[in-house]
Protein backbone atom coordinates (compact mmCIF):
# COMPACT_ATOMS: atom_id res chain seq x y z
CA UNK A 1 0.00 0.00 0.00
CA UNK A 2 2.16 2.29 0.94
CA UNK A 3 6.37 2.09 1.29
CA UNK A 4 7.07 0.33 4.50
CA UNK A 5 8.55 2.91 6.77
CA UNK A 6 11.54 0.94 7.78
CA UNK A 7 13.39 -2.15 6.21
CA UNK A 8 11.77 -5.39 7.12
CA UNK A 9 14.97 -7.16 7.76
CA UNK A 10 17.20 -4.91 9.52
CA UNK A 11 15.68 -1.96 10.72
CA UNK A 12 17.13 0.88 8.69
CA UNK A 13 14.51 3.73 7.69
CA UNK A 14 13.46 3.35 3.84
CA UNK A 15 10.44 5.35 3.64
CA UNK A 16 12.20 8.72 3.65
CA UNK A 17 13.70 7.55 0.11
CA UNK A 18 10.81 6.57 -1.24
CA UNK A 19 10.26 9.53 -3.75
CA UNK A 20 12.92 10.46 -4.68
CA UNK A 21 13.60 6.66 -5.76
CA UNK A 22 9.60 6.88 -7.51
CA UNK A 23 10.45 9.86 -9.57
CA UNK A 24 13.80 9.26 -10.54
CA UNK A 25 14.12 5.09 -11.59
CA UNK A 26 10.64 4.40 -11.44
CA UNK A 27 8.66 7.20 -13.24
CA UNK A 28 12.29 8.48 -14.54
CA UNK A 29 14.90 6.67 -16.63
CA UNK A 30 17.88 6.75 -14.42
CA UNK A 31 19.20 3.04 -13.09
CA UNK A 32 17.88 2.28 -10.03
CA UNK A 33 20.99 0.43 -8.73
CA UNK A 34 22.71 4.04 -9.25
CA UNK A 35 19.42 5.64 -7.41
CA UNK A 36 20.12 3.26 -4.41
CA UNK A 37 23.63 3.78 -4.04
CA UNK A 38 23.61 7.88 -4.25
CA UNK A 39 20.49 7.50 -2.01
CA UNK A 40 23.09 5.61 0.23
CA UNK A 41 20.61 2.04 0.82
CA UNK A 42 23.60 -0.07 0.90
CA UNK A 43 22.36 -3.45 1.87
CA UNK A 44 20.45 -6.02 -0.51
CA UNK A 45 17.75 -6.21 2.33
CA UNK A 46 16.84 -2.66 2.20
CA UNK A 47 17.39 -2.33 -1.98
CA UNK A 48 14.55 -4.69 -2.10
CA UNK A 49 12.36 -3.07 -0.32
CA UNK A 50 12.46 -0.24 -2.23
CA UNK A 51 12.75 -1.79 -5.82
CA UNK A 52 9.57 -4.43 -5.25
CA UNK A 53 7.74 -2.06 -3.81
CA UNK A 54 3.95 -0.58 -5.69
CA UNK A 55 2.04 2.07 -4.25
CA UNK A 56 -1.48 0.63 -3.81
CA UNK A 57 -3.21 3.76 -2.84
CA UNK A 58 -4.66 4.96 -5.91
CA UNK A 59 -5.89 1.26 -6.23
CA UNK A 60 -8.00 0.76 -3.33
CA UNK A 61 -9.24 4.56 -2.70
CA UNK A 62 -12.64 4.24 -4.78
CA UNK A 63 -13.54 1.62 -2.42
CA UNK A 64 -13.59 3.18 0.86
CA UNK B 1 39.42 -7.28 33.73
CA UNK B 2 42.08 -4.48 34.25
CA UNK B 3 43.15 -4.95 30.94
CA UNK B 4 43.13 -1.48 28.57
CA UNK B 5 40.85 -1.46 25.87
CA UNK B 6 42.51 0.41 22.65
CA UNK B 7 39.66 1.95 20.26
CA UNK B 8 40.60 2.99 16.98
CA UNK B 9 38.02 4.57 14.50
CA UNK B 10 38.01 3.82 11.21
CA UNK B 11 35.21 5.46 9.93
CA UNK B 12 33.29 8.36 11.73
CA UNK B 13 29.42 10.02 10.49
CA UNK B 14 26.73 11.39 12.41
CA UNK B 15 24.81 7.90 12.03
CA UNK B 16 27.26 5.20 11.22
CA UNK B 17 30.53 4.38 12.24
CA UNK B 18 33.24 1.86 11.50
CA UNK B 19 36.02 1.21 14.88
CA UNK B 20 38.59 -1.06 15.72
CA UNK B 21 38.71 -2.38 19.45
CA UNK B 22 41.62 -4.60 20.83
CA UNK B 23 41.79 -6.38 24.13
CA UNK B 24 38.37 -7.77 24.16
CA UNK B 25 36.77 -10.97 24.71
CA UNK B 26 34.22 -12.41 22.58
CA UNK B 27 31.65 -12.10 25.23
CA UNK B 28 32.13 -8.76 26.14
CA UNK B 29 32.78 -7.78 22.34
CA UNK B 30 28.95 -8.93 22.34
CA UNK B 31 27.47 -7.53 25.76
CA UNK B 32 28.39 -4.04 24.13
CA UNK B 33 26.26 -5.05 20.91
CA UNK B 34 23.29 -6.13 22.56
CA UNK B 35 24.01 -2.89 25.23
CA UNK B 36 23.51 -1.16 21.81
CA UNK B 37 20.44 -2.92 20.53
CA UNK B 38 18.50 -3.32 23.57
CA UNK B 39 19.83 -0.88 26.75
CA UNK B 40 19.56 2.49 25.12
CA UNK B 41 16.38 3.95 25.17
CA UNK B 42 14.64 5.96 22.63
CA UNK B 43 11.46 7.72 22.09
CA UNK B 44 9.19 6.34 20.00
CA UNK B 45 5.24 6.49 19.51
CA UNK B 46 3.16 4.41 21.74
CA UNK B 47 0.01 5.01 22.45
CA UNK B 48 -2.55 7.02 19.52
CA UNK B 49 -5.44 8.81 19.90
CA UNK B 50 -7.64 9.48 16.58
CA UNK B 51 -9.86 12.43 16.00
CA UNK B 52 -10.41 11.52 12.66
CA UNK B 53 -8.92 9.15 10.46
CA UNK B 54 -11.07 8.65 6.98
CA UNK B 55 -7.65 7.51 4.83
CA UNK B 56 -7.53 4.20 3.00
CA UNK B 57 -5.99 2.80 5.66
CA UNK B 58 -7.02 1.53 9.37
CA UNK B 59 -6.06 3.21 12.52
CA UNK B 60 -3.83 0.51 13.55
CA UNK B 61 -2.00 0.25 10.14
CA UNK B 62 -1.38 3.85 10.64
CA UNK B 63 -0.58 3.31 14.37
CA UNK B 64 1.96 0.82 13.34
CA UNK B 65 3.65 3.16 10.82
CA UNK B 66 3.86 5.93 13.31
CA UNK B 67 5.77 3.91 16.06
CA UNK B 68 8.21 2.98 13.15
CA UNK B 69 9.51 7.00 12.85
CA UNK B 70 12.64 7.60 14.40
CA UNK B 71 12.47 10.40 17.21
CA UNK B 72 15.13 12.57 18.42
CA UNK B 73 15.77 11.59 21.53
CA UNK B 74 18.21 13.74 24.27
CA UNK B 75 18.77 11.53 26.24
CA UNK B 76 20.28 13.89 29.32
CA UNK B 77 17.04 15.44 29.55
CA UNK B 78 14.43 12.70 29.98
CA UNK B 79 14.18 9.24 32.26
CA UNK B 80 12.93 6.24 31.02
CA UNK B 81 9.16 6.21 30.81
CA UNK B 82 8.34 9.61 30.25
CA UNK B 83 5.98 10.73 27.49
CA UNK B 84 5.69 13.28 24.80
CA UNK B 85 2.73 14.27 23.02
CA UNK B 86 2.85 14.91 19.29
CA UNK B 87 -0.26 15.74 17.18
CA UNK B 88 -0.66 15.65 13.06
CA UNK B 89 -3.81 16.76 10.86
CA UNK B 90 -3.82 16.87 8.00
CA UNK B 91 -6.05 17.25 4.91
CA UNK B 92 -6.53 15.42 1.40
CA UNK B 93 -5.26 15.79 -1.43
CA UNK B 94 -2.17 15.93 0.25
CA UNK B 95 0.40 13.34 1.65
CA UNK B 96 0.67 12.90 5.02
CA UNK B 97 4.61 13.33 6.03
CA UNK B 98 6.24 12.45 9.76
CA UNK B 99 7.25 16.04 9.15
CA UNK B 100 3.99 17.08 9.37
CA UNK B 101 3.95 15.72 13.07
CA UNK B 102 3.97 18.29 15.69
CA UNK B 103 5.45 17.87 19.16
CA UNK B 104 5.22 19.37 22.23
CA UNK B 105 8.76 19.19 23.19
CA UNK B 106 11.50 20.86 20.67
CA UNK B 107 13.80 18.89 21.38
CA UNK B 108 11.78 15.72 20.63
CA UNK B 109 11.24 15.69 16.61
CA UNK B 110 11.30 13.04 14.04
CA UNK B 111 14.34 12.53 13.05
CA UNK B 112 13.82 12.03 9.26
CA UNK B 113 10.99 14.66 7.12
CA UNK B 114 10.45 12.66 4.34
CA UNK B 115 8.82 9.33 5.46
CA UNK B 116 5.14 9.22 3.86
CA UNK B 117 2.58 8.02 6.48
CA UNK B 118 -0.48 8.24 4.33
CA UNK B 119 -1.28 8.99 1.15
CA UNK B 120 -4.81 11.24 1.17
CA UNK B 121 -7.25 11.83 -1.76
CA UNK B 122 -10.11 14.42 -1.97
CA UNK B 123 -12.32 14.43 1.31
CA UNK B 124 -10.01 11.97 3.65
CA UNK B 125 -8.55 13.56 6.72
CA UNK B 126 -5.81 12.12 9.50
CA UNK B 127 -5.99 13.96 12.48
CA UNK B 128 -4.75 12.34 15.70
CA UNK B 129 -2.33 12.67 18.90
CA UNK B 130 -0.18 10.38 19.95
CA UNK B 131 2.27 9.79 22.82
CA UNK B 132 5.68 9.10 22.79
CA UNK B 133 7.46 7.02 25.41
CA UNK B 134 10.96 6.67 26.02
CA UNK B 135 11.88 2.92 26.74
CA UNK B 136 14.52 0.94 26.02
CA UNK B 137 14.79 -2.02 23.14
CA UNK B 138 14.21 -4.73 25.45
CA UNK B 139 10.49 -3.44 25.20
CA UNK B 140 10.03 -3.59 22.08
CA UNK B 141 11.94 -3.29 18.86
CA UNK B 142 10.67 0.71 17.42
CA UNK B 143 12.90 1.36 20.77
CA UNK B 144 16.36 0.55 19.26
CA UNK B 145 18.34 3.01 18.55
CA UNK B 146 20.71 1.02 17.05
CA UNK B 147 20.26 -0.27 13.70
CA UNK B 148 22.58 -3.42 12.11
CA UNK B 149 24.95 -3.07 14.84
CA UNK B 150 27.59 -6.16 14.21
CA UNK B 151 30.96 -7.14 14.69
CA UNK B 152 33.59 -9.56 13.67
CA UNK B 153 36.76 -10.37 14.28
CA UNK B 154 39.67 -8.35 12.90
CA UNK B 155 41.21 -10.51 10.19
CA UNK B 156 44.96 -10.14 9.28
CA UNK B 157 46.38 -11.11 6.19
CA UNK B 158 49.91 -12.59 5.68
CA UNK B 159 51.46 -13.46 2.71
CA UNK B 160 52.87 -16.53 2.51
CA UNK B 161 54.16 -16.71 -1.13
CA UNK B 162 53.26 -16.83 -4.56
CA UNK B 163 50.27 -18.11 -6.24
CA UNK B 164 50.99 -20.80 -9.45
CA UNK B 165 51.93 -18.75 -12.56
CA UNK B 166 49.24 -19.88 -14.89
CA UNK B 167 45.97 -20.40 -12.79
CA UNK B 168 43.54 -18.38 -12.34
CA UNK B 169 42.94 -16.71 -9.08
CA UNK B 170 39.53 -17.45 -7.56
CA UNK B 171 38.05 -13.94 -5.93
CA UNK B 172 39.25 -13.45 -2.17
CA UNK B 173 35.88 -11.96 -0.33
CA UNK B 174 36.87 -9.78 2.67
CA UNK B 175 34.32 -7.47 4.09
CA UNK B 176 35.25 -4.38 7.02
CA UNK B 177 38.62 -4.19 7.87
CA UNK B 178 41.82 -6.09 7.60
CA UNK B 179 45.13 -5.75 9.20
CA UNK B 180 48.16 -5.79 7.22
CA UNK B 181 51.71 -7.63 7.65
CA UNK B 182 53.22 -3.92 8.44
CA UNK B 183 50.18 -3.58 11.16
CA UNK B 184 48.44 -1.22 8.99
CA UNK B 185 44.20 -1.10 9.08
CA UNK B 186 42.33 -1.29 5.50
CA UNK B 187 38.69 -0.46 4.70
CA UNK B 188 38.24 -3.40 2.38
CA UNK B 189 36.04 -0.95 -0.05
CA UNK B 190 39.35 0.26 -1.13
CA UNK B 191 40.26 -2.83 -2.88
CA UNK B 192 36.75 -3.72 -3.88
CA UNK B 193 36.81 -6.46 -1.25
CA UNK B 194 38.55 -8.22 -3.15
CA UNK B 195 42.08 -10.04 -1.69
CA UNK B 196 43.33 -10.66 -5.01
CA UNK B 197 43.21 -6.92 -6.25
CA UNK B 198 45.39 -5.81 -3.16
CA UNK B 199 47.61 -8.95 -3.67
CA UNK B 200 47.60 -9.71 -7.10
CA UNK B 201 49.43 -12.95 -8.03
CA UNK B 202 50.01 -13.77 -4.27
CA UNK B 203 49.07 -16.59 -2.06
CA UNK B 204 47.74 -15.24 1.38
CA UNK B 205 46.85 -16.51 4.35
CA UNK B 206 44.33 -15.26 6.45
CA UNK B 207 44.24 -15.41 10.01
CA UNK B 208 41.76 -13.98 12.88
CA UNK B 209 43.74 -11.54 15.00
CA UNK B 210 42.80 -12.74 18.89
CA UNK B 211 40.50 -10.09 21.59
CA UNK B 212 40.48 -7.60 18.65
CA UNK B 213 37.22 -6.78 16.69
CA UNK B 214 35.54 -5.05 14.31
CA UNK B 215 32.73 -3.14 15.21
CA UNK B 216 30.35 -1.65 12.50
CA UNK B 217 27.37 1.03 14.28
CA UNK B 218 24.16 2.63 12.94
CA UNK B 219 21.24 4.13 14.63
CA UNK B 220 18.13 4.93 13.45
CA UNK B 221 18.89 9.12 13.74
CA UNK B 222 17.71 8.89 17.45
CA UNK B 223 21.43 10.33 18.39
CA UNK B 224 24.84 10.06 16.98
CA UNK B 225 26.84 6.91 17.13
CA UNK B 226 28.95 8.53 19.77
CA UNK B 227 26.04 8.81 21.67
CA UNK B 228 25.03 5.06 21.33
CA UNK B 229 28.14 3.55 21.81
CA UNK B 230 28.76 5.77 25.22
CA UNK B 231 25.54 4.76 26.41
CA UNK B 232 25.98 1.40 25.79
CA UNK B 233 28.72 0.87 27.41
CA UNK B 234 27.16 2.89 30.87
CA UNK B 235 24.63 0.81 30.93
CA UNK B 236 27.39 -2.21 31.37
CA UNK B 237 28.92 0.03 33.82
CA UNK B 238 26.21 0.15 35.73
CA UNK B 239 24.44 -3.14 35.69
CA UNK B 240 28.64 -4.28 36.35
CA UNK B 241 28.39 -1.93 39.90
CA UNK B 242 24.66 -3.06 40.81
CA UNK B 243 25.72 -6.78 40.72
CA UNK B 244 29.13 -6.02 42.52
CA UNK B 245 27.23 -4.11 45.20
CA UNK B 246 24.35 -6.46 45.74
CA UNK B 247 27.30 -9.62 45.45
CA UNK B 248 28.79 -7.69 48.18
CA UNK B 249 25.91 -7.56 50.73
Amino acid sequence: MMIPVRCFTCGTVVGEHWEEFKARAKEGDEDPAEVLDELGVNRHCCRRMMVSHTDLVDVVSPYQ
Amino acid sequence: MTNEFDVEIIERDDRSALFVVRGLTPAFANGIRRAMVADVPTFSIDTVRFVENSSVMFDEMIGLRLGLVPLTTPLDDFEVGETVTLALDVEGPATAYSGDIETSVPEVVPADENIPIIELKENQRLEFEADAVLESGKVHAKQQGGVAVGYRHLQRIEVVGDAPEFDEQEPNILRGVIETEDGELVVTDEFDNDLTQRYPGKEVEVVDVPDTFVFDVETDGSFTVDELVLRAIESIDARAAELEEKVSV
